[in-house]
């Protein structure tokens, strides 16, 4: 593909005052690739998400995202890059109190007029397509359900059918599994790489379990204190490598 | 209620964190401590604002009044006649102001107020409550007062002639001021019962706008057709120019009737020594224009001079207010 | 899914519709339920709307007579004044002692009501009932209902009536403020306090009891200090209400702004009605401040091993501190409740006052009078709902990603002046929003309504915009992260998840409202207030407890209704 990376790091970093949350990050991710990012707690693995999707702009270096500096983009060309990538969070972020089809019609938001967005609260449109990516994800009963009475794997799945329906270039998932029991992690997990399959779609994934990630994807990046520790294929890596990634601070009182 | 409720849905830590839970205990353990010791030692607080009441003390004649004027006004009149009953019977005195009519007939019966300039049926209300208590003295004007019945201009209704004209006013919307006041609601609808109207003539519900201010004002406003208040602040708001005439006017005066006079509690020569009421009686009725002291309590009174009564001047008060429910 | 590569230019692929009729159906019976729940929901809506126009009917809305344009140069007399107050030295020092004494009696208005609040809340929750008669099932239902019961009445009478009460018995004391703000607010107070131990975990509280300590104790270290901060956080927006409450009191004639404000008001003495209304604002807004930034403190996230926040523990020494200075300033005097002639007046009053006595209009009037009272109640829960509503987001300080600075000095300055408009609609009492209404209005329930709806609105909008502002952020930053526009946002994530807790509120308020509707009749905006207030201006008590019985069924009857509605807001 002639085209740059989907997302270019160009010694990024960000800071919360003096506490830096990532330090002098160089990571090209291209169209189509599944990216796992693992590190312990506090790594910087939701900063970087957060990072990649413009929620956060970066305080030293460079994001490129679809080939714009998201940090110099005027508001509207932001929300342009934004509505071509889909978030999924630990915490599945839905808003509870509405029906699992405007949740995942919320994915049209970024394309869809302010008007039309409001017409489809009172009377839901596309509900085809919304039906038909809850389907997809194995609830499509579950389209006139309000979100907050779904159990936490159903809301996940509500979820991914909002990104389903944005269509993006690229899905980020912050943790996606944590909140879930292994068997119902193991699902989702299987659900996203199907749909970055089928679709094409570029997909990067923190994850806490280090198996899921060796297993499932093709590339592997190693956060730690903020920093790029490793970045490779799960073949390429050494187990040690991955249990320095973990260890606890050595040399600390 | 739900300011809690729905600051509990929000799962984030409370504000004591468990160390300084205890903290927190004690703290509250001492505010409610502090509030006991307080209730026991509330009694002994020094004096400090004017406006609430303390307890009128044994030694002390307090002077009330209701509350028919502008505070300030009334606070300059009943200073100066307490100064003035002070030197002439030689007891402290002290005035309270009131708000409220049937606040100054509770604290009357109380006897947290022993002498009260009170209106017609307020009077009648106080004796009825204190039974021994007397009438003894009244404002020269206060034998000739008068109301009078305003309209608003648009409401089409001609100067009235006689009391039997004021069938002219039903139909149309009316207020009174106060409810409990003789010139603003009693003798108005007496007069208007002579002619026959009933508070149920007149258009929707009777108005009680407050005071007779407001009744001005509000038939003024033509948010009433038509109201009823005393003649005198009528008087003086026309003469101020505080009313627009070219929007609401006289249209009928009301027959003379007795009106304010003062009233002292049975047990105050009991409390301050025998003849007090008899010298308070006398210091009223023998203000005098010519002493220049005494001259300013009577123009602050707006009285030529103070005149005896007695409790027949208000028998037919106490009579209409029997048949309005106003006394039982 | 389509590629990416063809979503830059078609957005708008057209999809097959691939409904299946057995999913429909499956759809249909896994519903059912909810359908059921969302149908009750749906009757509520229905129903509120309808009532709301039978009250607009009511009121005489739409009728040839409503607006009395006539009245508008007086309204206009009224605000000019606001730009000139009087602001002498006589009168300033006038309203500063006011306003200390109005503060006075909140501060003792509210501690008392705690004091009770804590006793009652502690008798009246499941969980002490539960411990206390662990066998009797029928005892234990008997006496928590009985105490639930108990706290109906001192709730359902207003502060005012309580006032007038008081005063009848006890003269112009200032305990009688004191006392009229304590009973109705700690009835309020048990019974939150009530239901924040019930709700608290229980195990430690049922730990402690079975290694055999006295359920005093237990509950002293078990169930107290996880409910402590809820309880604090309630107790400082009692205490807000108390200044409001004291201020209106004071019209009762025991001193404070109310008592001066009624004082000028029945002159119609303009300027010093301003005068007196900003240091009433004044006030309000900083016992607003005050009790925000408490409970701010409340809803705040904590980093770990810090302490409890310098403004709570201050602001409670500070509370100490005041107790002992408000007994000072109002010259409170306890001795009064025990004097002879107290019981006395009690004991006539409480003999005369039984048995109840129908007005002259007897039932007929009683009841026209309620409904006109529910009508009046109705319409200002409506008006002040939709207009918080409308208020409340301008008045929130929301999180905003980015913005220029010209932009955020603007949401500033919009914040501010929502803010300080929903001040002054509830820092000015309602008897003195009634004559505005009354100036510009036809006499009926309509004046009182909208007066009570413009107070009622600052109260509620200020509650909404707290409540905004404490929404989850976190589905809100995921619409944003993937490009919807803040009016988007705004749709799909602050209004649905807004919503419950609005409705929650403006049913609180009603129940509120219902009860303030006593205050205006005063002004004779008429309904069973205005009856009231002459039953007890002419000491027919029998009449006044008649009115009073009809008043706590009608009561009985809002909080019912509320309690239903919020029921079902509960999926």
């Amino acid at each position: 593909m002639p085209e740059p990376a989907l997302f270019q790091l160009q010694g990024a970093g960000v800071r919360f005052g003096s506490i830096r949350a990532l330090t002098e990050l160089d990571l090209d991710v291209g169209w189509g690739e599944r990216v796992a990012v693992i590190g312990p707690s506090g790594a910087g693995k939701s900063s970087l998400i957060a990072l990649l999707n413009g929620t956060l702009a970066p305080t030293d270096g460079q994001v490129r995202v679809l080939g714009r500096d998201i940090a110099a983009a005027s508001g509207r060309e932001r929300r342009g890059v934004q509505r071509r990538l889909g978030t999924i969070h630990q915490q599945f972020h839905l808003v509870e109190q509405l029906r699992a089809v405007h949740n995942v019609n919320a994915g049209h938001l970024g394309s869809w007029s302010t008007a039309r967005a409001v017409l489809s609260l009172l009377a839901p449109r596309d509900v085809g397509r919304a039906r038909q990516a809850l389907e997809r994800v194995g609830i499509g009963d579950k389209l006139y359900e309000h979100t907050g009475n779904l159990s936490g794997g159903e809301q996940q799945r509500v979820a991914i059918a909002r990104v389903l329906v944005q269509r993006p270039a690229a899905v980020l998932a912050d943790e996606p599994i944590a909140s879930l029991d292994p068997a119902r992690g193991r699902e989702i997990m299987d659900l996203l790489h199907e749909i970055s399959r089928e679709t094409g779609t570029t997909l990067l994934a923190s994850l806490h379990d280090v198996d899921i990630a060796l297993e499932r994807f093709e590339r592997v990046v190693g956060l730690r204190e903020g920093r790029i520790a490793f970045d490779a294929a799960p073949a390429a890596l050494d187990p040690a490598e991955i249990e320095a990634l973990y260890a606890l601070e050595r040399g600390a009182p | 209620m739900i300011a809690l409720r729905t600051s509990e849905l929000n799962p984030e830590k409370p504000m004591c964190e468990q160390r300084s839970v205890a903290r927190c205990v004690v703290v509250v353990g001492v505010v409610a401590a502090l509030s006991v010791v307080l209730a026991g030692c509330g009694a002994d607080a020094p004096g400090g604002s004017g406006a609430a009441a303390p307890d009128g003390g044994d030694d002390v004649l307090t002077v009330g009044a209701i509350p028919d004027q502008d505070p300030q006004e009334l606070q300059r009149r009943y200073g100066t006649v307490a100064d003035y009953l002070a030197d002439e019977v030689g007891v402290e005195v002290r005035f309270e102001p009131v708000t409220d009519y049937t606040a100054s007939v509770t604290a009357f019966r109380r006897g947290d107020l022993d002498l009260v300039f009170y209106g017609g049926l307020t009077g009648v209300q106080a004796r009825e409550q204190v039974p021994d208590a007397r009438a003894i003295a009244q404002r020269d004007i206060d034998a000739e007062f008068r109301s009078v019945f305003i309209t608003n201009t648009g409401a089409g209704v001609d100067p009235i002639a006689d009391v039997s004209e004021l069938d002219a006013l039903a139909g149309k919307t009316f207020t009174f001021g106060s409810d409990v006041s003789t010139s603003g609601r009693l003798m108005p609808q007496f007069y208007l019962s002579e002619a026959g109207v009933d508070p149920a003539d007149f258009d929707g519900q009777v108005g009680f706008s407050g005071s007779h201010d407001t009744t001005a004002k509000v038939v003024e406003a033509g948010s009433y057709q038509a109201g009823a208040l005393s003649a005198s602040v009528w008087d003086e708001r026309v003469e101020a120019g505080e009313v627009d005439t070219t929007k609401v006017r006289e249209v009928f005066r009301t027959p003379t009737y007795y009106d304010y006079h003062w009233v002292i509690r049975p047990d105050v020569d009991e409390r301050l020594g025998d003849g007090t009421a008899a010298k308070v009686e006398d210091a009223l009725l023998g203000l005098d224009r010519s002493d220049p002291r005494q001259r300013q309590v009577l123009e602050l009174f707006q009285a030529e001079e103070f005149i005896p009564t007695k409790p027949e001047n208000y028998r037919l008060i106490e009579q209409v207010a029997r048949e309005a429910g106003l006394v039982e | 899914m389509t590629p990416p590569a063809q979503t830059e230019t078609g957005q708008r692929v057209p999809e097959p519709d691939r409904r299946l009729p057995d999913l429909s159906l499956r759809e249909a019976a896994g519903t059912g339920a909810r359908h059921g729940r969302s149908l009750i929901r749906r009757s509520w809506v229905v129903l509120a709307v309808v009532g709301t126009l039978a009250s607009l009917i009511a009121a005489g809305v739409g009728q040839d007579r409503t607006v009395n344009a006539g009245g508008l140069p007086l309204v206009g007399d009224f605000f000019a004044a606001a730009l000139r107050p009087r602001l002498d030295a006589d009168f300033l020092a006038l309203t500063a002692n006011a306003t200390l004494t109005t503060l006075g009696y909140a501060v003792l208005g509210t501690a008392l009501s705690l004091v009770l609040g804590l006793v009652g809340g502690v008798l009246a929750s499941q969980t002490w009932w539960r411990s206390a008669t662990r066998r009797r099932r029928g005892i234990r239902m008997a006496g928590w209902g009985m105490t639930r019961t108990a706290l109906v009445v001192p709730r359902g009478i207003h502060e005012v009536v309580w006032g007038l009460f008081f005063l009848s018995v006890i003269g112009i004391e200032p305990i009688v403020a004191v006392l009229a703000i304590g009973i109705p607010f700690g009835a309020v107070t048990a019974k939150v306090f009530s239901e924040i131990l019930d709700e608290t975990p229980q195990r430690p509280y049922t730990a402690l009891l079975a290694a055999g300590s006295g359920r005093g104790a237990a509950m002293l270290y078990g169930l107290l200090p996880p409910a402590l901060p809820d309880m604090l956080s309630y107790s400082f927006y009692r205490f807000e209400c108390a200044i409001r409450s004291a201020a209106i009191l004071g019209l009762l004639g025991v001193g404070g702004l109310g008592y001066e404000l009624s004082l000028s008001f029945q002159a119609l003495l303009y300027q010093e009605i301003w005068t007196l209304l900003y240091a009433l604002i004044l006030l309000c807004g900083a016992a607003d401040l005050w009790s925000s930034a408490v409970r701010a403190r409340r809803m705040a996230p904590r980093r770990p091993g810090s302490r409890t926040s310098r403004v709570v523990i201050g602001s409670l020494l500070a509370a100490i501190a005041l107790l002992p200075i408000s007994a000072w300033i109002v010259q409170l005097d306890l001795s009064v409740l025990g004097e002879a002639g107290t019981r006395e007046l009690t004991v006539q009053m409480l003999g005369d006052s039984w048995p109840p006595d129908l007005p002259s209009g007897g039932w007929t009037e009683l009841l026209q009078l309620a409904a006109g009272t529910l009508a009046m109640s109705v319409l200002a829960i409506a008006l002040a709902f939709l207009g918080a509503v409308v208020l409340a987001f301008p008045a929130a300080r929301m999180s905003r990603a980015g913005g220029s600075p010209a932009g955020r000095a603007a949401r500033l300055l919009m914040i501010a002046a929502t803010r300080g408009l929903l001040l002054v609609l509830r820092a000015i009492p309602p008897p003195v929003w009634a004559l505005l209404f009354l100036f510009v209005l036809f006499p009926g329930i309509l004046p009182g309504a909208l007066a009570l709806g413009v107070y009622t609105l600052g109260v509620l909008g200020r509650l909404m915009a707290e409540s905004a502002e404490n929404l989850d952020d976190r589905p809100l930053q995921a619409l944003r992260a993937q490009g919807a526009a803040a009016l988007q946002v705004f749709c799909y994530g602050v209004v649905p998840a807004a919503t419950p807790r609005f409705v929650a509120y403006g049913l609180y308020r009603w129940e509120v409202t219902i009860r303030e509707t006593v205050v205006v009749g005063v002004v004779g905006a008429g309904g069973l207030g205005l009856l009231l207030d002459q039953q007890l201006a002419t000491f027919d008590y029998g009449g006044a407890v008649a009115t009073l019985l009809v008043f706590l069924g009608l009561t009985l009857l809002v909080d019912l209704t509320s309690a239903a509605v919020r029921r079902s807001l509960h999926t």
